[in-house]
C-alpha cells in the first residue's frame, strides 16, 4: 500500500529543548491514523514539521511524496489543514473567511456551505462573536470543504458538543470512504478510538507504539474495576502484568497483561465487593503506555510509571 | 492568488489606515488653516522664536523662517507628525504579516495553503507600500486643500513631491520594521526596536545641529533626509535622501522575503 505519510527518525529540537525525537511512522493512503498524546509530548512539532512550517533538525518526512518543506507549495495543493487554535480573522465573518482560504485553495466561491449546513453553523456572524464551539466549527468546515487527498487536523473537534462530534465523525468516516487519507493529532481518546484505524502514541516526544486500535485494545490485555471492602495494603497490586491505573483506595482500576491468575489468588485474599472486567478502551492503553505522573480529575495523583516496571502509588 | 492576499491586506488595514488619515487630515488642515497668519505675522513671530534656545527649535526642526511654506511643513509635519504617524502605520503593517500573524495562528492557516511564503509576504509589502502612499497623500493633501481656501498660495507640485519624500521615509520604516519582524517573530520587540532606533536618531539629528562637532552624526539619523523645506520652498531635491530612503526600504524588504522563505515559522 501507498505510503501518505512516511516519518523517517524524524527529529525536532529547539535549542537544548525537545520537541521530537527519531520518529518513525508510515501513514497508509486512505488510512484515518490517530496521534495520541497528552500537551506537550510533540504533537503539534510533528504536524508543523509535515506542514513544511518548520525544518527538522534530523531525519526526514515525505507526504504524498514530497519533501514538506522544499516542496512546501506543492504539497499544499494536495493537504487541508486545520491547527489545534486557529487564529481566524475576528472581523471577517465566517462565510467570508471561508470563501478566502477556500479560493487560496482554488475552490468555488461557497464551497462551504453544504458543511456548514451539516455542522449548522450560521457563517454571517463575525468570527470573534462566535463561541469557542462554533469557532472550531469553521475549521472543520474549513477542512473538509476541499478534496485534497490528505487532512492533517491537530485536536479538530475540541469545543465541539457531541452531536457535532458525532457529525465530525461521520465526516471523517466519509473522507476515509472517498479513499483520502486522514492523520489526525488528539488527546481524545473515545475519538481517536472511533474514527481511527490505527494509532500511534507519543509519549515525551517519542512514538512508544503504533498498532491497529483492534489490536491495540485486543491485545491479551482487560481492564479490572475492583471494589473493595476496605483499602488495600500498599504494593498490593505489584503483580507480573498488571499496572493500577487508579486507585482511590476502596476504588481500584487495573490493567492485566497476559495471566490473569496472581491477580485472581491476589484477589481472594482481599475483601472485594464487586468487580467488573473488561476490554480496555483506549484511554485505559495511552495511560498504560505512557509513563509520567498522571492526576486525576481532583488533582490528585493517581498512577505513576509506565507499562513496563511501572511503579503505582495509590492516592490517599 | 497574490491579489487574493493583497485585497485582504488592504481590508485588515482600513481601521488603522482610517485613524491615522484622519488625524493627519485635521492635524494637517489646522496648520494650514493657521499659515496665513503666520504670514502676516512673520516679524512678530520670529521676534518671539528668538526666546527660546536652540536646541528647541532644532529639536522641532525650525532652522528658518516660519513664514517660508518649506519650513513651516517642515517643522509641523514633515519632521514632528509624519514620522509619528508613519512609524505607527509602518509597525502595525510590517509586523502584522509575520510576527503577529504567526503568534496568533493566521500565518499557519494561510501558509498550508497553496499560498507560498514569498506571495503571502508580497502581498503584505505591497499593502504596506499602498498604504503609506495614502497617508503620505492625504497628510500634503489635507495641507494643500485647506491651503487653497485660506489662501495660503502653496505649490502644489512640489507639495506632492514632499509627500513623495515622506512616503519612501514611512517605507523606510517599513522595511527594517519588517525584516526585525521576520527575524525576531515577536511584535513587541519589532516595535520596540523600531521606536527605539527612531527616537535615537531623532535625538542624534538634534545633538549634530547643535553641536557642530557632531554634525557628522546627523548623516546616520533619517531625520536628516525627511527634511523637505528645500524641496517645496526651491525645488531642490535631496537626492542623497530620497536614494538612502529608497534603499533601505527595498533592501529592508527584500531581506525580509528572503529570509522568510527560509526561516522556522514558530508561534
Amino acid at each position: 500500500m501507498p505510503e501518505a505519510i512516511e516519518l523517517r527518525s524524524l527529529t525536532r529540537w529547539y535549542g537544548k529543548r525537545r520537541g521530537v525525537i527519531d520518529l518513525e511512522a508510515d501513514v497508509h493512503e486512505g488510512e484515518v491514523f490517530g496521534f495520541l498524546g497528552p500537551n506537550g509530548a510533540g504533537k503539534t512539532t510533528t504536524i508543523r514539521m509535515l506542514l513544511g512550517l518548520i525544518r527538522p533538525s534530523a531525519g526526514s518526512a515525505r507526504i504524498l511524496g514530497l519533501d514538506p518543506w522544499t516542496q512546501a507549495p506543492s504539497l499544499h495543493r494536495r493537504l487541508a489543514h486545520l491547527g489545534s487554535d486557529p487564529g481566524y480573522l475576528g472581523d471577517m465573518d465566517a462565510a467570508s473567511l471561508l470563501d478566502y482560504l477556500g479560493a487560496l485553495r482554488g475552490l468555488q466561491k461557497g464551497a462551504w456551505r453544504p458543511f456548514a449546513d451539516r455542522l449548522d453553523l450560521d457563517p454571517s456572524v463575525p468570527v470573534k462573536k462566535l463561541s469557542r464551539g462554533n469557532r472550531q466549527k469553521v475549521g472543520v468546515v474549513q477542512v473538509f470543504m476541499g478534496r485534497e487527498p490528505l487532512l492533517v487536523m491537530d485536536e479538530p473537534s475540541t469545543g465541539l458538543d457531541p452531536l457535532m462530534q458525532r457529525e465530525f465523525l461521520t465526516l471523517v468516516a466519509e473522507t476515509r470512504a472517498a479513499g483520502r487519507t486522514v492523520f489526525l493529532s488528539s488527546h481524545n481518546l473515545p475519538e481517536v478510538e472511533r474514527a481511527c484505524d490505527r494509532v500511534a502514541i507519543i509519549r515525551e516526544g517519542r512514538l512508544v507504539k503504533i498498532a491497529t486500535v483492534t489490536a491495540l485494545v485486543g491485545d491479551h490485555t482487560r481492564s479490572v474495576n475492583l471494589v473493595l471492602g476496605r483499602p488495600a495494603a500498599e504494593g498490593a497490586f505489584a503483580l507480573p502484568g498488571v499496572t493500577v491505573l487508579s486507585s482511590t483506595g476502596q476504588d481500584v482500576h487495573v490493567m492485566v497483561r497476559g495471566d490473569v491468575n496472581p491477580l485472581l489468588r491476589r484477589l481472594g485474599e482481599l475483601d472485594v465487593r464487586d468487580i467488573a472486567i473488561s476490554t480496555p478502551d483506549v484511554e485505559d492503553l495511552f495511560f498504560h503506555y505512557y509513563e509520567g505522573t498522571v492526576a486525576g480529575s481532583d488533582g490528585r495523583v493517581v498512577a505513576t510509571g509506565g507499562a513496563e516496571g511501572i511503579a503505582t502509588e495509590a492516592a490517599p | 492568488m497574490i491579489g487574493l492576499s493583497f485585497r485582504l491586506e488592504l481590508r485588515r488595514s482600513r481601521i488603522i489606515a482610517g485613524g491615522l488619515a484622519l488625524v493627519v487630515l485635521v492635524y494637517g488642515g489646522l496648520i494650514a488653516a493657521l499659515y496665513p497668519i503666520l504670514l502676516a505675522n512673520t516679524a512678530m513671530v520670529q521676534d518671539y522664536m528668538k526666546l527660546f534656545p536652540k536646541e528647541f527649535m532644532a529639536a522641532f526642526g525650525m532652522t528658518g523662517s516660519l513664514a517660508d511654506p518649506g519650513i513651516f511643513f517642515t517643522t509641523y509635519i514633515g519632521t514632528f507628525l509624519w514620522p509619528i504617524v508613519a512609524a505607527i502605520g509602518a509597525i502595525v503593517l510590517a509586523t502584522r504579516p509575520t510576527a503577529a500573524d504567526a503568534e496568533r495562528g493566521w500565518a499557519d492557516l494561510s501558509l498550508a495553503t497553496p499560498l507560498t511564503r514569498g506571495r503571502y509576504l508580497g502581498a503584505a509589502i505591497l499593502g504596506q507600500v499602498v498604504v503609506l502612499a495614502t497617508l503620505a497623500l492625504v497628510t500634503v493633501g489635507g495641507v494643500l486643500a485647506v491651503g487653497t481656501l485660506v489662501g495660503a498660495g502653496f505649490d502644489a507640485g512640489r507639495f506632492l513631491a514632499a509627500g513623495a519624500v515622506l512616503w519612501l521615509f514611512g517605507c523606510a520604516i517599513a522595511g527594517v520594521t519588517s525584516l526585525v519582524a521576520v527575524i525576531t517573530l515577536n511584535r513587541g520587540v519589532a516595535a520596540g526596536f523600531t521606536a527605539g532606533v527612531l527616537i535615537a536618531m531623532y535625538l542624534v539629528n538634534i545633538v549634530a545641529q547643535v553641536q557642530p562637532d557632531f554634525a557628522w552624526l546627523g548623516y546616520l539619523s533619517a531625520f536628516r533626509y525627511a527634511g523637505v523645506g528645500a524641496l517645496i520652498d526651491r525645488g531642490t531635491a535631496d537626492w542623497v535622501g530620497i536614494g538612502v530612503f529608497t534603499v533601505v526600504a527595498v533592501a529592508g524588504w527584500t531581506a525580509s522575503l528572503v529570509l522568510f522563505r527560509r526561516r522556522d515559522l514558530l508561534p
